[in-house]
This record gives C-alpha cells, structure tokens and sequence, in this order.
C-alpha cells in the first residue's frame, strides 16, 4: 500500500504535463478542448486525494512505517539525496485535507473559469500547482520539500500574472516572485548547513541526529534560514507585503494559495524542523515575536480595509501570525488542528467571496472601529500598512539599484578603458575632416601630446605612465613649487574628497559592512 | 569497429577540416549548407560514440592517440580524453549542430565561408578539449581565434563589430601570455626534475614541483583562463561581444566556456599544493564576478548585454565551486558548465530570433510580446527558469550541489552567491516582465510569426535535455574529476 504515495504527486504533475504539452502544440485550445482539460485535472487530482485518504486510513490503522523510500535522485560521494516520502504522522493528515481541497477547487474552477481566455493555462498552472503542494507536505527530504516549495511559488507567481497584459498584475507577480526568493534563498542554505553538519538532507535525520551533533550556535544558524525561508512563505513581518500583491489572480487560485494551502507551506515547515527548534531558544522566540508582531499588524490594517478580499487576507495574515507564535512557544498540538481548521474555513470563505458580495449589495457600510476613528493619526498609519513597502524600496530595493547603477557606470566608461581595449573607430573620428586629418597624421587641434601612442593594455600603461610622468615633471619639478601646484594639488585634494563622500554613501557603507561579515566568516 | 583502438579523436579533429574543405572545393551556398549539417551531424554522432564507449573505472586517459610533432621539442601530438573533458565532446559538437541550424538563412554574404569557419571553430575547440600536449593545447587554444575574429567582423550585427572583432583577439592574445609562461615554466621544471623537456600533460602531473614556482604556475594559469572564462576585472569583452557579434557566435561564446574548462583542467591539478593554499584567491575572484555582475545586469536593457552579463555571474559561481576543491562543487561545476551549452546559449539564440524579427533587442523596442508570440515566450521563461536554477531543470541540481560544496569550504562565500543568485533572477525576470508580459507596445510587434519550424528543432532538443536532466541528474554521468589533496 506504502508504495502508492509515490503516485500521489506524481499523477497532478503528469496531468499538468499533459496539459501542457497539448497545449503548446495547440491539440487543446479554445471552448471545444475546455472538458478534456477539465477532465484531466479533475480525474488526476481526485485519484490523488483517494490515494492520500487511503494511505491517511492505513496509518490511522498503524500498519505504516514512518517512511517510505523510492530511490535515489542524486548521490555525488557522500551527498546522497533520497526521493523519500512520509507514510506517517502529521504530513499524512495535512496531504490528506490539501488534497481535498485542491480537489474542491479545481472542480469550482471548472465552472468558474469557463470560456476565459487562458482556460488551460489554468488548469496547467493548477494541476502543477497540486503536484508542487503534495511533494512538499509528502517528501521527507529536505531538497524534496524545497522542489515542491519552489514550484509551487513559480506557479504562484504565474497566476498572479495570470492577467499577464496588466502592467499591475505582472509588477506584482515579479515582486512577490522576488521577495519568495529571498526566503528560497534561505531554504537552500538550510539545506547546505544541515548536509554540512548532519550530513544528510532528510529530515527525520535532521531532526534525530542534531542533539548529539551540533552545538548550539550551528542549530540556531540552521533553524534561522530555514525559520526566514518559512516567514517569507507565509508572509510575516518584515515580507508581509507580498500577501496583498498577491490578490491579482483569478479567486480559485487566490483561495487555493493564498487563502488555504500554500500560505501553510511556512508553517509545516517550523513543524519539519520542530526538533531543530528545541535546540534553538533563539529562533524559537524570534518567531513568537514575529508571529506575534504580524498579527497585530494585520489585525489593525484589516480593520481598516474596505474590499472583501483584501480583508479576508489581512485576516489570513492575522491568523498565520497567530500560528507562528504558537510554533514559537512550542503548542504544537494546537497548531496543527489550527492549520487544519484555517486551512478549512479560509477556503471556503475565499471561494464564496464573489457571491458573498451580492447577497450583501446595498447592506449600509460597517462603520470604522471606533478606537481607530478617534485616533485619525493612527488610522491613516493602518492605511498605509504602516508603510511597510516604501520602507522596504528604500532601505533594500533602491540603494541596491543605485549601486548597481554605480557599477554599470563603472563597467561601462572606466573598467572598459581601463583595459585598455581599442574604441571603435566611430568614436573617434567626428568628421571626414578629421578623418584625413588621421590620415596625414596633423593632429591640428589635438592639444594632447601624441609622441607616445599605444593600443592594448601594455601600450596604454606604458603610454599613461609615460604621459603620467612628463605630467608630474613639467609641474612639478620643471616649475618647482608654484601656484600651478598648489592648484594641482587643490584639484586632487577635490577628487579624494568627492571619492570619500561616495564612500560614505549608505549604500557603501553597507556594502562595506556585508563584504567584511562575508569575509569574517 | 573497436573503438577503444580506432582513432576516434583524430577523426572528430579532422571531419570538420575535411567538412570546411569540401565547402571551399563546391561552389554553390545550397550544397555547401547540406555538407556543413551532415558534417555537424557526422560529429555528433562519432563524440555520442566516444562519449558512450567510456570507460569510468579506468584511471587516467582514455582514446589515447600519439604521434611525433615537434621532436625537438619533445612535443607530440597527444590527444585523449578523461571524465572532465568526454561530456564536453557531445556537448560541443550538438552546440555546433544548433548553431549551424540556427544561422540557416540568416547569413545573405559569404555564406560558404561562414559555415566553414563555423566548422573550423568546431574543430579547433574540440582539440582544446582533447589535447593532453600543453603546447598542442597552445596552438588549439589560440587557434580559436583567427574564425572567431573573422565571425564577429564580417557577420557582426552591431554597427561596431570590427573593433569588437580587434577587442576580442586582444582580450585573447592579452591572456595567452601567461598561459605560454606557464607552460615554459612548466617544462622547464620537468627538464630540470628529470633531465628531459616534456610537454606531455599527464607527465606533468606527476613531476615534483618546488612550492614557490607552483605559486607562480598557478597564479599565470588563473590570469590566463580568468581572461577566456571571464572573471572580473577581465570580462568587459564579453557584453561587447554580445552586442556587436553574431547571435550564433555569441551563443557559441557564452555556451561553451573554455576558460572555466582551462581551470578545472589545467590550473588545479598542475599546482596542486599552491593550488589548495591559494584556491581562496580564485574563489574570491569567483564571488566577486558573480555579485558584481549580477549586480550589473539588473542595469541592463538590452537582452543580449543582460544574458552576457548574466553569464558572467553564472561563471563566477562556476569558478568558485572549482576554487571550492570539493567532490560536491567539481561536479556540481562540471554540471554547471554542460548546462551553460544548453540554456545559456538557447537565451542567446532567442535573443538573436527576437533580434531577427524587430532588428532590436533593446527593451524599449519590445513589449507584450507573449500576446503574439506564445510558443517564443514559453520557452523563453522555461529556458529563464532552468538559468536561474528551478527545480525540474537541471539548472537545479548543479546550482544545488555547487552552493552545497561551495558552503564546505567557504561559508561566506556561499552565502554572497545567494545573493548574486536572487540578484541574477530578478534582473531576467524584470526583463520579461518588460518585453514579453504587459500591452503591446508597438504596431510592428503584431505582425511578426510565432516559432517557426527551424526555430522549433533548434531549441527542442535542448529543451528536451535539460527536462531530463532535471528530473534525472544522475544520467549524466559524471565522474570524479580529480582528487583534492
């Protein structure tokens, strides 16, 4: 029976490539094709939810083991990275409830999305979407989890872009694409620490062999990355942001990823890493106050938003805070049920959203909560969100695009010509005038010394140093001590002050410090 | 046919010389295209049978062919191939065979001489990849620049392409100096050990070597490869390239990169002990090009300077995986380099399809090019993803086992790559969300044709690789390269 769970992601990824490949080859398109793709995804991910209750009530009958191993992917000397699955515990149960409720909603989009303009991208995007989800709650390998954690927020990112003509849509697809790479970015160092210091990926070993293994510092660092990875999934503070970005796509997929399933995927993992947790005070707290942090904040800007679904999702990111600081004081029997009973509700609420808001047209507006009504000051702070994103631009975002501005310049007018490369003829010559005048070799209003020339980097140092030195002579030690020099002298004392301003820009300094807390390492 | 003594190596050396040959002799643009394909194919097919008939248990060189060259010299004509360099074969050869598809009917002047200097590329870089005689690997290594020259200048798209032809062979004759250095020292050192001058590469991994001339063996080698791979502050040649070149050269370019080959074959097992005390130097080379690149290429608005650019960051981790002397990161590196002639160069050649229908590939010139061009923009984004490393490509597996092996050995380094890593991926999605997502733009834009035939069998089968090799990494066999000390 164990063997089966290889099949439950396995068959919503067949039937994403299925739908894919027909697609591209144009065999589904249009109305016509609309069924066959509907059937497809439905049949594959309703098998897949009867494989997952299935293999739910064999473990309820404890007649599985803890894990059951399929083979392996990759193994370079000692890395060897299993495709294994969990056939026990909490990952089950929550296969098992994602499972129908991705099989709930592919079946509400069939209605939903019908005649729509991008019908079987959709469901490609979906079923690909359900395949991601059951890896990563299924897989008991940390890379596994991560290659589910990926495709899932790439399929994300390409619903919210769903609208891919919309200028907003597809800003808000490519920043919140973004932002989940910082916390990628984390997972995959949680993964290299652990195989560094563990020397395994898989997290049953992760978990067993930290007590004995790693000192306390190493379990911190390790529980950090992947405790950043799980705060950028599940949107809390300072990444909440992306939630509300992340509203553009069509509802199912709103309700399906934002609303019940994938926001979940940061939390299952602070479960994963429960007992790196236990060596880890640190981080544990860190995300308690986290938690606790986030969902203040989303409670105080829910109150003040005015469109239902932004309010279902601040309420989301409310509830996600709530879990996280139940993570982070260890209660984590309640918040597994917590997982499961959110998980439920925000599904349906999403899902009902749009009929919702008929039966209530025309209901007089809610007024204000009072408190935030008295305190106007405060009120418009919530209605910034507190100004979480320009904050970010401007701490993180633009001092990272001037320096790359800086560079490019950089690269492109000093580091090039510093080589000493040939410039293209087009530069140089202006005119035919000019261009005889190269010819002849008259130079007529070249001011220059052009005694020396050379090409390559050989002869342009030895031009320069050449030119470098006359220069130095001739004011120097032709003229002695004069006002030319001090002139000279003022001008360099100019350049190295403009340098060391630059310097001392922001975004050197923390350029400086990175470099040196890279290099400290 | 026994392969194992056949002289397979020879025969792939020389079938694109007897190819170019043939397309000198017949003078007619149709027939000449047809002999470069099945001469192209031809290759294929004898470096799939190399590649296959390999042998890994067996230690050191296989297909070892030698002749006498310069006896004087005691320089032969060796040639032989080992795990490092058998997967480049194929991969090489198969990146030829797309370029020449790919350049079909976008060459209107001399279209005879360009497939044969295509075929000449062809043959002189396999014989870098092959030749275990350091001075033999000299001459190849320079060899690959009088066709390169000639590509750029008379095929170049840029208006400036003949001083990026001159600013290429400079950039290359510029490192060529030192690599010639190290090669003298190299065989002087064996003549002083054991009384004889010898050239031969595998004799010159077992001659002693005293620590101080290894330093400056080492040091010459990194400056020479670091010229070809490029590494910061040697890299300004390449966006120019990209620019100014032919799409396909560039694809060629950014596809295959020697100078990273050059130092997981040559730099480290040569010096093996300067090698392990100043692996830091290069492997802080490597980090700094990936980030500073990266950093570079989110400035960028014209597509062909921005996947240069982010071929350059690509490298740096590439050289700091080497530099990390792990099991983990050589292979990871290995892996990382046979991915470069499958996605990197598709980019290229895209770029230079887009460049093909609107004469530009500059941002402002593109925009909601997904509406009239679907097929062109999924494999766009699939081949954007496998560059930037997402599962169930095989960018993934090696990006994972080079930070992995990178994080051995240097902690902070890898967590810079990281970064350059997020840096890289948002410049090329910003990118596409700027040419191919949103309205469109311009009136032009509505009347180009999606993916044609030619276009689909250029990119369908590196496609169709790095799928497989993403799901399944271990069919690429990859082997112990060498074993750090």
């Amino acid at each position: 029976m164990e063997n089966l769970v290889i099949f439950i992601p396995l068959l919503p990824l067949l039937a994403a490539s299925c739908i894919g490949v027909l697609h591209l080859f144009d065999i589904l398109e249009g109305e016509k094709s609309e069924r066959i793709t509907a059937r497809i995804a439905q049949t594959s991910i309703a098998l897949s939810c009867l494989l997952a209750l299935v293999l739910l009530g064999t473990d309820l009958f404890a007649k599985n083991n803890d894990v059951f191993i399929v083979g392996e992917w990759l193994k370079v000397n000692d890395l060897s990275i299993q495709i294994r699955f969990f056939t026990h515990g909490f990952s089950v149960k929550l296969a098992a409830l994602f499972s129908i409720l991705l099989f709930i909603v592919t079946r509400f989009a069939v209605n939903y999305m019908h005649r729509e303009a991008g019908f079987h991208r959709f469901f490609f995007i979906l079923s690909l979407f359900s395949a991601a989800m059951l890896m990563l709650v299924l897989s008991a390998n940390a890379v596994g989890t991560f290659v589910g954690w990926e495709i899932a927020g790439l399929c994300s990112y390409l619903l919210i872009g769903y609208m891919y003509d919309r200028q907003t849509a597809t800003q808000n697809a490519t920043r919140v694409f973004i932002t989940n790479r910082i916390g990628d970015a984390g997972f995959i160092a949680g993964i290299g620490l652990s195989y560094l210091w563990v020397g395994n990926t898989n997290w049953l070993e992760i978990g067993n062999n930290l007590a004995g293994q790693l000192s306390n510092q190493q379990a911190e660092l390790c529980a950090l990355c992947f405790a950043l990875a799980a705060f950028v999934k599940s949107a809390q503070l300072p990444f909440s942001p992306w939630l509300a970005r992340a509203m553009e796509g069509p509802t199912p997929s709103s309700a399906i990823f934002y609303g019940s399933v994938m926001i979940h995927a940061g939390v299952y993992l602070l479960f994963l890493i429960q007992p790196l947790l236990a060596h880890a005070p640190l981080v544990s707290t860190l995300i308690a106050i986290v938690g606790l942090l986030t969902a203040i904040y989303a409670t105080v800007v829910g109150l003040t938003q005015t469109d239902i679904k932004s309010s279902l999702i601040f309420a989301t990111s409310g509830q996600l805070g709530l879990l996280f600081l139940e993570c982070g004081l260890g209660f984590w029997e309640l918040a597994s049920w917590h997982i499961a009973a959110h998980a439920t509700v925000r599904a349906y609420q999403l899902l009902t959203a749009p009929s919702l808001l008929v039966n209530i047209a025309n209901n007089p507006i809610k007024p204000v909560n009072a408190y935030l009504a008295k305190n106007t000051r405060f009120y418009t702070y919530a209605l910034q969100r507190f100004w979480l994103e320009p904050l970010t631009d401007l701490i993180i975002v633009k001092p990272v695009q001037r320096l790359a501005g800086d560079l490019n310049y950089f690269d492109k007018h000093i580091l090039d010509k510093l080589m000493g490369s040939p410039a293209p003829a087009i530069r140089a010559v202006s005119s035919l005038a000019q261009a005889e005048e190269q010819k002849i070799g008259a130079h007529l209003n070249n001011t220059d010394d052009s005694f020396a020339q050379g090409s390559g980097l050989a002869g342009c140092v030895t031009q320069w140093s050449a030119a470098c030195l006359h220069w130095f002579e001739e004011s120097f030690v032709l003229r002695g001590v004069s006002k030319d020099a001090i002139d000279y002298g003022r001008h360099l004392g100019r350049i190295a002050n403009q340098i060391e301003l630059m310097l001392l820009k922001p975004r050197y300094l923390a350029l400086f410090v990175f470099i040196t807390l890279l290099v400290a390492f | 046919m026994n392969v194992a003594t056949f002289p397979m190596l020879s025969l792939i050396l020389f079938l694109p010389f007897i190819g170019a040959l043939a397309i000198a002799v017949i003078n007619s643009v149709e027939a000449a295209k047809k002999i470069a394909l099945i001469t192209a194919i031809a290759e294929l097919i004898a470096t799939l049978i190399i590649t296959f008939s390999f042998d890994a248990e067996v230690a050191g060189f296989s297909q070892v062919e030698r002749y006498r060259w310069i006896p004087n010299l005691h320089a032969e004509f060796l040639l032989g191939v080992d795990g490092i360099s058998v997967l480049f074969l194929p991969a090489s050869a198969l990146l030829t065979l797309i370029t020449i598809i790919a350049s079909w009917n976008n060459v209107n002047h001399l279209s005879r001489l360009h497939f044969a200097l295509l075929l000449i590329l062809e043959s002189v870089t396999l014989g870098v990849f092959t030749a275990l005689d350091m001075l033999l690997f000299f001459l190849f290594w320079e060899a690959t620049l009088p066709p390169i020259f000639f590509l750029i200048g008379l095929w170049g798209i840029g208006a400036q392409r003949r001083s990026a032809a001159l600013k290429y062979t400079l950039f290359m004759l510029f490192g060529g100096v030192p690599l010639l250095f190290a090669i003298i020292v190299l065989a002087t050192n064996h003549a002083t050990q054991t009384g004889e001058l010898s050239f031969s590469f595998p004799e010159l991994l077992q001659t002693p070597m005293p620590d101080n001339l290894q330093l400056i063996v080492f040091l010459l080698l990194v400056l020479g490869f670091a010229v070809k791979a490029p590494l910061a502050p040697f890299h300004t040649w390449l966006p120019t390239i990209a620019m100014q070149a032919p799409t396909q050269l560039s694809a060629l370019l950014t596809g295959l990169k020697l100078g990273a080959f050059g130092l997981l074959r040559f730099a480290f097992p040569l010096a093996p002990q300067a090698a392990a005390h100043h692996a830091w130097i290069v492997a802080l080379l490597g980090a700094v090009t990936l980030v500073y690149a990266a950093l570079i290429a989110l400035k960028q608005t014209n597509l062909r300077e921005l996947l240069a650019y982010l071929s350059i960051s690509h490298v740096g981790l590439v050289v700091l995986g080497i530099a990390s002397l792990n099991e983990q990161s050589l292979q990871g590196a290995i892996f990382q380099l046979l991915n470069f002639s499958l996605i990197a160069s598709s980019l290229m050649l895209m770029a230079g399809f887009i460049q093909q229908r609107f004469g530009s590939t500059e941002l402002i010139h593109l925009g909601g090019l997904a509406k009239v061009m679907p097929k062109m923009t999924a494999f766009f984004f699939l081949f954007s993803l496998a560059s930037i490393g997402m599962p169930l490509t095989s960018g993934f597996p090696a990006e994972m086992l080079l930070i992995i092996g990178v994080f051995k050995n240097h902690l902070g380094l890898g967590i810079a790559a990281l970064c350059g890593a997020i840096l890289g991926a948002s410049a090329l999605l910003m990118f596409i969300r700027g040419a191919f997502w949103g309205e469109i733009t311009h009136e032009n834009i509505k009347q180009v044709s999606d993916l044609r035939l030619r276009e689909w069998l250029v990119l369908g089968v590196p496609i169709l690789l790095v799928i497989i090799f993403g799901l399944f990494p271990q069919m690429i066999p990859l082997h112990q390269p060498f074993h750090p000390h």
